[in-house]
C-alpha cells in the first residue's frame, strides 16, 4: 500500500513540476525593482485595474525570471504607436468620446495615448496628463499658441477655458456645421452643433430670421476663436470688409446662385457711419423681429 | 565667464506658455508624498496673497485683455485625499480638489473629483469669468459689455467599474450684467442711439443615461433636457442725442423686452463592438428637438427729420423649432498588424421651422403682419476613408479619401408686406479631398512628418468658403533628455473663383521651439514663430451713390512671435523664473479703405521668485509687465505693471 501511495505522489509530483506556471506574478514582485513607480501608485486611477501592474504591462513572471529583461514584458517605451494604442484601448475603448480615436488626426500622426498621458509621472491627478493641458497642446500646436497671445482671446492661458472644452483630442465625428471633412477634432455640443453654442447658447437659435452663415459654414466663417486683434474675435480687424467679402453679389454663390445680396445704395461706404455694420444690424446671428437683423 | 554666460542666458531666454500669467506659482508647498491620516494619504497646498496693478493708458483695453486687479486672493489650492489601500475608504477613496483665483480674480476656476471604487465617481467644475469689452474699434464703445459668466458641470457615474453603469449630469451656464447696444430711430435711415441692456441669460441641462455591455457590444444611452432662458431687457430710459451730430432725429424714450425661452431635449445612443480581433464597429446616433418661444415688445418715442413727433411700438410673438438628427458609423479594420483602415460615414439632417406675428403701431397707425418662418433645411452626407500603414519601425504612410455632399433647401418670403412672395431655392455642394502623409523616425530621438491635402468643391455656398484648396504641413522633432527641438512649417491655400470673381486666401506659418536643460536645476527655453495671412476678395459696394463693382479687399497679417524663458532652482530652496513674450503684427497699415491690416505689438516680460521658508511654507513674489501698442487706434494703447506677493503653505 505504501508503495502505491509513493508511486501515486511521485507521478502527480512530476506532473505538477512540469505543469505550466501561472504567467502572472502579482504587483508585489514589481516593488522590488520599480519602487519609484509603485510606492505612490495608490493615488493612480489604474490602481483599480484587476491585475495591478500586469493589467497594463502583461504577465510579469517571465520578466522576473529573466532578471528584468525588457523583451519579456510589455514596456511601453519599446512599443510601436499602434501597439501602444491597442494596449490602452483594451479597457478604454468603451467610452463614447473615443469612438473615433483610430481615425483621429493624432493617431494618424502617431501621437497616441502615452504621448500626452503619463501614467506614472502625471502632472494632473485627473486624466493623468503629462503636463497641464494647455502646455501639453501648445508643445505641438505652436501656431495656436501664437493665436492665444493675441489681445482678444478665450481665457485658456488664464486657466478658465481648456482646449478640451471645444476639441476632442481623441477624435470627433465628421463635423456637421461645414462640409463634413473639416474641422476634424472639434467637440460636438450636446445638440450635435458646433461647440461654440455650448457656452454661447444665445447664438444658437433657432431664429425666425437666421443668418445662414452660422448653419452653413459655422462660426469660423466670421470668427477666429483662438485669438484676434478684433474685440469680437472676428477674422478681420474691422467689420465692413468681413461682411462685404460675402455680400458682394458674385454669381454662383448663395441660396439661389445669384450671389449673396449686396448692401443697398443708401449705404455709402465712404461715410464712416456705414463702416461698422453691426451698429445697425445688431442681431447679426439671428433675429425674431427683423429680416435684416436690425432688432 | 560662466556666470556671465548664465546671466545672459537668463536675460535672453524664457517660457513656453503663450502670454503666460505670472500667478499662481507652479511650485507647491509641503511634502509631495503627503501625510497619512486615518487610512488616507493627504497632499495639500494653498497659495494666498495680494495682487496689485498699475495701469498707464487705456484702462478699458487693459481690462478687456488682462483684467487682473488689486486685492487679496486665494491664488490657488490643491488637495488630494487617497485611501492608502484602494477600495477601503468608508465613504470615498479619492478626493481631488483644485482651485484658482478664488476671492476676486476675474478668472476663477475650481474642479472637484470624489470617488469610491466600484460605487460612484463624481466630477464637477465651476468657472467664473468677469468679462469687460468696450469694443472701441468696431462700435466706438456703443457695444460695451460688462458681464459675468458662470459655468458649472456636474457628472456622477454610479457603479463605474460595473458592466451596467448609470450616468447623471447637470450643467449650468449663466451670463449676467450690463451692456450697451444701439438702435436706429425712427426707421432704417434714422440716427443710431445707444441704449442700456440688462443681460440675463441662463442655460440649464440635465442628463440621465446608462452604459452596459451585451454580447460583447458596449452600449451608451443618454437622454438630456436642455432649457434656455434669455430675459435680457432694455429698461425704460431717455437716450438723448444720437451718434451723428448732423442728424436731426431724436429719441426721447425707449424700452424693449424680448424674452426668449426654449428647450432642447435630446437622445444620444452609441455602441462599440470589438467581437472580432481584426474589426471594430463604433456607431453613434443623436436626435435633438429644439424649440424656442419668443415675444418682442419695443416702444420708442421721439422726433423725425423735420421735428415731427414719432412714436412706434413693435410687438412680435411666435415660436421656432429646429430638429436635428445625426448618425455616424466608424468601421476600423486591421487586415495586417501594421495596417489600419477606417471608414467613417456620417449623416446629418436639420430643418428650421416655426411661425410668428409682427405687429407695429407707427404714429397711431396700426398694422399686423403674419411672419412666415424662413425655412432652412440642411442635409449632409460624408464618407471618409483613411489608411495608416507602418511599413517598418522607421517608416509609416498615411492616406485618405474624403467625400461629402451637402444639400441646402430654403424658402423665404421676399417681403412681409402683402402680397408676400415665397422664394424657394435648393443648392447642392460636393467636396472631394485626398490626403497623403509620410512619417519617418530614422533614430528614436528624431521624427519627421509631412502631410498634404488636396480638396475640390463644386458649389460652395459663400465666396470665402473652401473650394479649390490644398494644405502642406511638415514637422521635425528632436528629443533627448536634455534637448528638445521642434520645427514646423505649414501652408494653406484656398482659391474660390467664378468667371468674374475671385477669392484667394493663403496662410503660411513656420516655427521653431527649443528647450535645453544643461543641468538638473536649469531649464532654458526659446521659440520663434511667424504666421503670414494674405487674402484677396472681390467686392461690390456703394460709395458716394455709385456702385463700385471691381474693387478688391486685401487683408494682410504678419504675426511674429518670440518666446524666451529661463527656469533655475537654487540649492533646492529657491526657484527663479524669467520670461519674455512678444507678439507683433508687422503688416504695413493699409493705404486704401479696402486695404486691411492691423499692426500691433504686445509684449509681456515677467519674473517670478519662490523661496522655501520652511518644509511646509514658501514665499512667492512675481512681476509682469504688459505693453500694448497698435497703429490703427492709438488711444487703445496701454502699459501696465501687475504683480503679487503670496505665501504657499501646507498643513
Amino acid at each position: 500500500m505504501l508503495r502505491f501511495w509513493g508511486l501515486f505522489l511521485l507521478f502527480f509530483g512530476v506532473l505538477w513540476a512540469q505543469a505550466p506556471k501561472d504567467p502572472y506574478i502579482g504587483s508585489q514582485a514589481c516593488r522590488g525593482c520599480h519602487l519609484v513607480q509603485t510606492q505612490d501608485f495608490f493615488r493612480n486611477a489604474h490602481t483599480k485595474a484587476d491585475r495591478g501592474c500586469e493589467g497594463c504591462h502583461g504577465p510579469g513572471r517571465a520578466h522576473v525570471n529573466s532578471g528584468g529583461k525588457k523583451e519579456a514584458i510589455i514596456a511601453f517605451s519599446t512599443l510601436t504607436s499602434q501597439k501602444s494604442l491597442d494596449n490602452c484601448l483594451q479597457c478604454h475603448s468603451k467610452d463614447m468620446s473615443r469612438a473615433n480615436i483610430r481615425r483621429s488626426s493624432h493617431t494618424q500622426s502617431e501621437v497616441v495615448c502615452v504621448n500626452c498621458h503619463s501614467i506614472h509621472k502625471s502632472a494632473t491627478p485627473k486624466h493623468l496628463l503629462a503636463h497641464q493641458q494647455k502646455d501639453l497642446c501648445y508643445s505641438c500646436h505652436t501656431d495656436v499658441k501664437a493665436q492665444f497671445s493675441m489681445p482678444f482671446k478665450h481665457r485658456v492661458n488664464e486657466g478658465t477655458v481648456q482646449c478640451s472644452d471645444c476639441h476632442n483630442p481623441h477624435g470627433a465625428p465628421a463635423s456637421n456645421w461645414r462640409m463634413g471633412q473639416r474641422p476634424r477634432m472639434q467637440q460636438h455640443a450636446q445638440s450635435n452643433e458646433q461647440s461654440c453654442v455650448q457656452c454661447h447658447a444665445d447664438k444658437r437659435g433657432p431664429f425666425l430670421f437666421e443668418h445662414a452663415a452660422l448653419r452653413v459654414d459655422g462660426c469660423n466663417s466670421c470668427h477666429a476663436p483662438h485669438g484676434s486683434a478684433n474685440p469680437r474675435l472676428l477674422n478681420r480687424p474691422v467689420i465692413f470688409t468681413l461682411c462685404l467679402e460675402c455680400h458682394n453679389g458674385a454669381a454662383g454663390f448663395g441660396r439661389t446662385g445669384e450671389g449673396i445680396p449686396t448692401q443697398p445704395g443708401s449705404h455709402n461706404m465712404a461715410d464712416p457711419r456705414y463702416q461698422n455694420c453691426t451698429i445697425c444690424h445688431v442681431k447679426i446671428h439671428g433675429s425674431n423681429a427683423d429680416a435684416k437683423f436690425l432688432r | 565667464m560662466r556666470p556671465l554666460l548664465l546671466l545672459c542666458a537668463l536675460i535672453f531666454t524664457a517660457g513656453l506658455s503663450a502670454q503666460p500669467v505670472v500667478a499662481p506659482t507652479p511650485q507647491r508647498a509641503g511634502d509631495a508624498k503627503g501625510e497619512d491620516l486615518a487610512g488616507y494619504n493627504i497632499v495639500n497646498s494653498f497659495e494666498s496673497g495680494y495682487r496689485f496693478r498699475a495701469v498707464d493708458g487705456n484702462l478699458g483695453k487693459f481690462r478687456s485683455d488682462v483684467n487682473f486687479g488689486n486685492g487679496i486672493r486665494l491664488l490657488g489650492s490643491h488637495l488630494t485625499v487617497h485611501s492608502k489601500k484602494p477600495g477601503t475608504g468608508k465613504f470615498f477613496d479619492e478626493i481631488v480638489l483644485s482651485t484658482q483665483g478664488l476671492g476676486n480674480d476675474p478668472y476663477q476656476f475650481s474642479s472637484l473629483r470624489v470617488s469610491k471604487a466600484k460605487l460612484y465617481r463624481y466630477d464637477g467644475t465651476w468657472r467664473l469669468m468677469d468679462y469687460f469689452n468696450p469694443a472701441l474699434t468696431i462700435a466706438n464703445g456703443q457695444h460695451l459689455i460688462n458681464t459675468t459668466r458662470q459655468l458649472q458641470d456636474h457628472d456622477i457615474v454610479l457603479l463605474p467599474q460595473n458592466r451596467f453603469r448609470f450616468l447623471l449630469g447637470y450643467s449650468r451656464n449663466q451670463q449676467d450684467g450690463p451692456a450697451f447696444s444701439t438702435l436706429q430711430f425712427p426707421d432704417g435711415r434714422g440716427d443710431e442711439f445707444t441704449y442700456l441692456l440688462n443681460v440675463r441669460r441662463t442655460r440649464n441641462e440635465y442628463r440621465l443615461g446608462t452604459e452596459f455591455e451585451v454580447l460583447k457590444t458596449k452600449f451608451h444611452v443618454l437622454h438630456g433636457w436642455e432649457y434656455f432662458r434669455d430675459d435680457t431687457r432694455a429698461p425704460l430710459f431717455s437716450p438723448g442725442a444720437g451718434a451723428n451730430p448732423n442728424d436731426t432725429n431724436t429719441l426721447r424714450q425707449f424700452r424693449r423686452d424680448e424674452p426668449n425661452h426654449g428647450q432642447a431635449p435630446y437622445w444620444r445612443v452609441g455602441l462599440h463592438n470589438e467581437a472580432f480581433k481584426s474589426f471594430t464597429v463604433d456607431a453613434r446616433f443623436t436626435n435633438t428637438t429644439g424649440q424656442r418661444n419668443f415675444v418682442f415688445d419695443e416702444l420708442a418715442l421721439g422726433t423725425g427729420r423735420f421735428s415731427s413727433a414719432q412714436n412706434r411700438q413693435v410687438f412680435v410673438g411666435g415660436n421656432a423649432r429646429r430638429p436635428v438628427t445625426t448618425g455616424n458609423v466608424t468601421l476600423s479594420w486591421f487586415p495586417l498588424e501594421r495596417l489600419t483602415i477606417t471608414n467613417h460615414t456620417a449623416l446629418y439632417n436639420t430643418r428650421m421651422e416655426g411661425e410668428g406675428t409682427y405687429g407695429e403701431v407707427n404714429n397711431a397707425v396700426a398694422g399686423l403682419q403674419i411672419l412666415h418662418f424662413q425655412y432652412l433645411g440642411i442635409r449632409t452626407f460624408a464618407n471618409l476613408t483613411d489608411a495608416n500603414f507602418k511599413l517598418n519601425r522607421w517608416l509609416g504612410l498615411f492616406s485618405g479619401y474624403h467625400f461629402s455632399e451637402r444639400r441646402i433647401g430654403s424658402s423665404q418670403f421676399e417681403d412681409i408686406e402683402a402680397p408676400a412672395r415665397l422664394d424657394r431655392a435648393e443648392q447642392t455642394n460636393r467636396l472631394h479631398s485626398g490626403l497623403l502623409g509620410v512619417r519617418l523616425q530614422p533614430v528614436k530621438q528624431l521624427r519627421f512628418s509631412v502631410d498634404g491635402e488636396l480638396g475640390r468643391a463644386d458649389r460652395p455656398f459663400y465666396t470665402i468658403s473652401e473650394k479649390d484648396y490644398h494644405t502642406v504641413a511638415a514637422r521635425a522633432q528632436w528629443k533627448t533628455k536634455r534637448w528638445s527641438l521642434l520645427s514646423k512649417f505649414q501652408t494653406n491655400y484656398n482659391l474660390n473663383s467664378t468667371s468674374l470673381f475671385v477669392h484667394s486666401a493663403r496662410t503660411r506659418l513656420a516655427s521653431i521651439d527649443g528647450t535645453w536643460s544643461p543641468r538638473s536645476f536649469v531649464v532654458l527655453e526659446a521659440g520663434y514663430g511667424h504666421t503670414h495671412i494674405e487674402t484677396v476678395t472681390g467686392l461690390a459696394y456703394f460709395s458716394l451713390g455709385e456702385l463700385v463693382e471691381n474693387d478688391r479687399s486685401f487683408y494682410r497679417s504678419r504675426l511674429r512671435q518670440t518666446r524666451l524663458g529661463a527656469q533655475i532652482n537654487v540649492a533646492k530652496r529657491a526657484d527663479i523664473y524669467l520670461g519674455y513674450h512678444r507678439i507683433q503684427d508687422a503688416a504695413r497699415l493699409g493705404v486704401a479703405l479696402m486695404d486691411q491690416a492691423f499692426p500691433l505689438t504686445y509684449e509681456t516680460p515677467l519674473a517670478r521668485f519662490s523661496l522655501q521658508l520652511h518644509k511646509k511654507m514658501r514665499w512667492n513674489l512675481g512681476w509682469q509687465y504688459y505693453n500694448y501698442k497698435e497703429k490703427l487706434l492709438t488711444l487703445q494703447d496701454y502699459n501696465a505693471h501687475t504683480g503679487y506677493s503670496s505665501l504657499s503653505w501646507s498643513f
